[in-house]
């Protein structure tokens, strides 16, 4: 009997779970519901013409901070909730992602991409064949930003056909990021206490010279741990006249330059840095960009090659005071001095819809991030240079991604009022870089170029034998392999 | 004729239940083990765009694997990781568990010490040996090496010996867990043996040589073959430790697959190279087999 039952019992069980698994509708609603219901429904009443033009759409947001940063955070869900102010019928859900080549894939292939993301200007090419992202063409054509987006950049972000798939967040030069304590304590300082920061790669070698006997730590971070190694020695190998490491051949193939005379001397003066002047860290193939604005943030180095868009790295993330961060262009060597230029562009999902993509770009007016001077525009710029300053990060000008000229006016002016840095400590900076010197990244496979360059490193760093002509032969014969095989040979 | 059909009937039956009971598992392989590899090779012949095959292209993605200009230093270096991990990972976990076995204080102590590395996250593992070979004045290994006198060595930045010590700190991380399976054998050698030859006068290094070693030979093979195929897959102690570095002193073909998978978004490539290395490995693992069974015969 007792056996019965509970037979019974798990039958009936059974019986309710299926039921309510195949149940679309809930049984009768409480009495809260019920007037939760009605209530919803005469607001709904009242709302419908209001928004009976508008889409409900939802767009995930990539560039929300990483949770580690709180502050950042708190400025973010401040835009989030001015946009939903202004835009009622969009839900936005922060997705915070840091573009990385190992992770995108597999995440837009299983539908996962955010809406809107941030990614770097080498990637365009490989994202566009692979049509890994949103061409956005007819969105930015119908705002009017294709006209204020700078030229050089717009091309960056274009297909052959002359399709956009991006939008420029900022602009960057690189230039040379130095620890200002450090100057000091090597009485690297001039009659008025300010630091005398190197012109020349020269000075930068016996500048990190003096630092290193005074004061323990290196005078310079070069990385060589992976791509990143080979794109800050491109501004080295520039400066020592090998402007064209690779050569646009204008029928859609490209020729390797990497064994020219100036890039192998490039290379060697890196070799003397280790071998003979003895400056860098204790292990530069350990380095890359990230360890090495903790290595200048936490004064284990005096000098780093960084660009304006990266300055919360040693600040606020590394913990250098605000005040004891310097900047100055890339230094010169015998060919000129040159300053890569470049940006973190927005990219959209593949999958986006064109009401999805025009509430992204919307939401980047709010940030402050768009080619408008609208109020919300503006209030975006001023939040973020206001968490800024509270958060110890200097405030200081950006590198022109948009050239319509209220929005440079607006984001100028919002730089003057929250200026928390002396300029005297980045005037070097900005002057070479308003000046000629400013270098496009190498046209062809760059991040493989990249990659080329950072073995050679690699092996004259750790090699003090090390035949540097004969690893740039290689390196150039390698790369220019690679070329053919991808654009097909000359 | 009828008494011969009867029994492939009965056998039928019993198959039947064998089935039954072996069709959760097959199906499970059949979706996540001999699908994907078919899939697999059948995507090394066509160019990719994400992971939708575009066009056939038949061998095209194999060409560009052997032309690559980084293939044959991950070649060279994936079989010299092979080589290496023979000769200081393969008879590593057998001596500690000859030595286990034979101790008689503390040998729980030792078997949870020795298999402790194993239970460290490989990541963590990694940043510690990287401390330790750190170049410089502030590596732990050079720090040491100061102290008596010697140094600063380059450690993993000399190519010479990135290989075997990456394959070190393999072997101390996964040493302690295949010599739990070496004791494991031994403790199933009846004790009878080991008696016997104790009263017969054989010391420790006879009764190694004369009883454990012939018993665990078995084992040892299998042991043998297995680590093989695992240390020819090496991936992420050379890309955390080094990145293939320096200058591609430590790249394996694993990482190369990597690179081409999610680094140039190229999976068809990818791909190619895993059918290759998947071919290496049944080339290498039959003529492990026939020289082995040559000998047993």
């Amino acid at each position: 009997m007792k056996k019965k039952l509970i037979s019974l019992l798990l039958c009936g069980t059974m019986i309710a779970a299926l039921s309510a698994c195949g149940s679309t509708e809930s049984a009768a609603p409480t009495e809260t519901e019920t007037v939760e219901e009605t209530t919803t429904a005469t607001d709904d009443a009242a709302a419908e013409t209001a928004t009976e033009e508008l889409p409900e759409v939802t767009i995930t947001l990539g560039m929300y901070p990483e949770d580690t940063l709180v502050d950042d955070i708190a400025v973010f869900d401040g835009y989030i909730a001015t946009y939903q102010e202004l835009h009622p019928n969009v839900t936005c859900v922060p997705a915070y992602y840091k573009y990385s080549t190992d992770t995108f894939m597999p995440m837009v292939e299983s539908g996962n991409c955010p809406t809107i993301f941030e990614s770097w200007f080498t990637e365009p090419t490989k994202l566009i064949a692979q049509g890994a992202i949103a061409d956005i063409t007819d969105e930015l054509e119908a705002r009017g930003w294709l006209d204020a987006m700078n030229p050089s950049i717009k091309d960056l972000l274009s297909d052959s056909n002359g399709r956009v798939y991006g939008v420029p967040r900022d602009g960057y030069a690189l230039g040379l990021m130095c620890n200002v304590e450090l100057f000091e304590a090597a009485g690297l300082v001039d009659a008025d206490g300010y630091p005398t920061l190197p012109k020349t790669w020269d000075e930068v070698a016996e500048m990190g010279k003096t630092i290193k006997e005074a004061t323990g730590s290196a005078g310079l971070v070069l990385l060589a741990q992976d791509n990143a190694g080979g794109w800050h020695f491109s501004n080295i190998a520039w400066a020592f006249g090998a402007t064209e490491l690779c050569k646009d051949n204008g029928d859609g193939t490209f020729t390797s330059n990497l064994a020219s005379d100036e890039a192998i001397a490039a290379m060697e003066f890196v070799k003397s840095l280790k071998w003979d002047y003895d400056i860098l860290t204790a292990d530069p193939l350990s380095e890359n960009w990230g360890t090495g604005f903790t290595q200048l943030g936490t004064g284990n180095a005096a000098m780093y090659i960084g660009a304006n868009d990266a300055v919360a790295q040693p600040t606020q993330v590394n913990g250098l005071p605000v005040d004891k961060l310097a900047m100055t262009a890339i230094p010169a060597g015998p060919g000129g001095q040159y300053s890569l230029y470049g940006g973190t562009p927005y990219f959209f999902s593949k999958d986006a819809t064109p009401d999805e993509i025009n509430a992204a770009l919307d939401f980047l007016e709010v940030m402050g991030k768009a080619p408008v001077a609208t109020e919300s525009s503006v209030a975006g710029m001023r939040a973020g240079a206001e968490a800024n300053v509270a958060n110890g990060v200097p405030v200081i000008q950006g590198f022109p991604c948009w050239v319509n000229q209220d929005y440079l006016d607006a984001q100028a002016s919002v730089v003057s009022e929250f200026s928390n840095v002396d300029t005297k400590l980045f005037q070097s900076y900005f002057d070479a870089t308003a000046s000629k010197g400013l270098h496009l990244e190498e046209p062809g496979s760059t991040q493989d170029m990249y990659a080329e360059l950072t073995k050679v490193l690699q092996a004259v760093l750790t090699d003090s034998n090390a035949d540097v002509a004969a690893l740039m032969k290689q390196a150039n014969d390698n790369y220019q392999t690679i070329l053919d095989s991808t654009f097909g040979a000359e | 004729m009828k008494a011969a059909n009867k029994p492939k009937e009965k056998f039928r039956k019993r198959d039947l239940i064998s089935w039954l009971v072996m069709l959760p598992s097959l199906v499970l392989f059949a979706f996540f083990v001999w699908e994907p590899l078919i899939e697999n090779i059948r995507l090394s012949f066509y160019s990719t765009k994400m992971y939708e095959t575009v066009a056939f292209t038949g061998l095209k993605n194999y060409y560009l694997v052997l032309h690559d200009v980084d293939f044959l230093a991950a070649f060279k270096n994936t079989f010299s990781y092979t080589l290496w991990s023979l000769v200081i990972g393969f008879f590593v976990p057998m001596i500690i568990g000859v030595l286990i076995t034979e101790t008689v204080h503390l040998k729980g102590f030792f078997r949870m010490a020795v298999y402790f590395p194993n239970i460290m996250p490989s990541l963590a593992t990694i940043w510690i040996w990287s401390y330790f070979f750190l170049p410089g004045a502030t590596g732990v290994l050079n720090i040491i090496a100061g102290k008596l006198g010697m140094g600063p060595y380059e450690w993993l930045n000399d190519p010479k010996w990135t290989i075997p010590l990456i394959i070190i700190t393999l072997t101390w991380k996964s040493a302690g867990s295949t010599a739990l399976i070496y004791m494991a054998n031994i403790a199933s050698i009846s004790p009878d043996l080991y008696e016997a030859a104790t009263i017969d006068g054989a010391g420790i290094m006879q009764r190694v040589r004369h009883i454990t070693v012939p018993s665990i030979f078995g084992i040892a093979k299998t042991m043998l073959i297995l680590q093989i195929i695992s240390v020819f897959q090496i991936l992420y102690e050379p890309m955390i430790f080094k990145n293939g570095g320096p200058n591609n002193a430590s790249i394996s073909l694993m990482m190369l697959m990597y690179r081409y998978g999610y680094r140039d978004y190229n999976v068809g490539k990818a791909a190619s190279l895993s059918v290759l290395v998947c071919i290496i490995l049944v080339i290498l693992s039959g003529i492990y087999m026939r020289a082995t069974r040559e000998k047993e015969n």
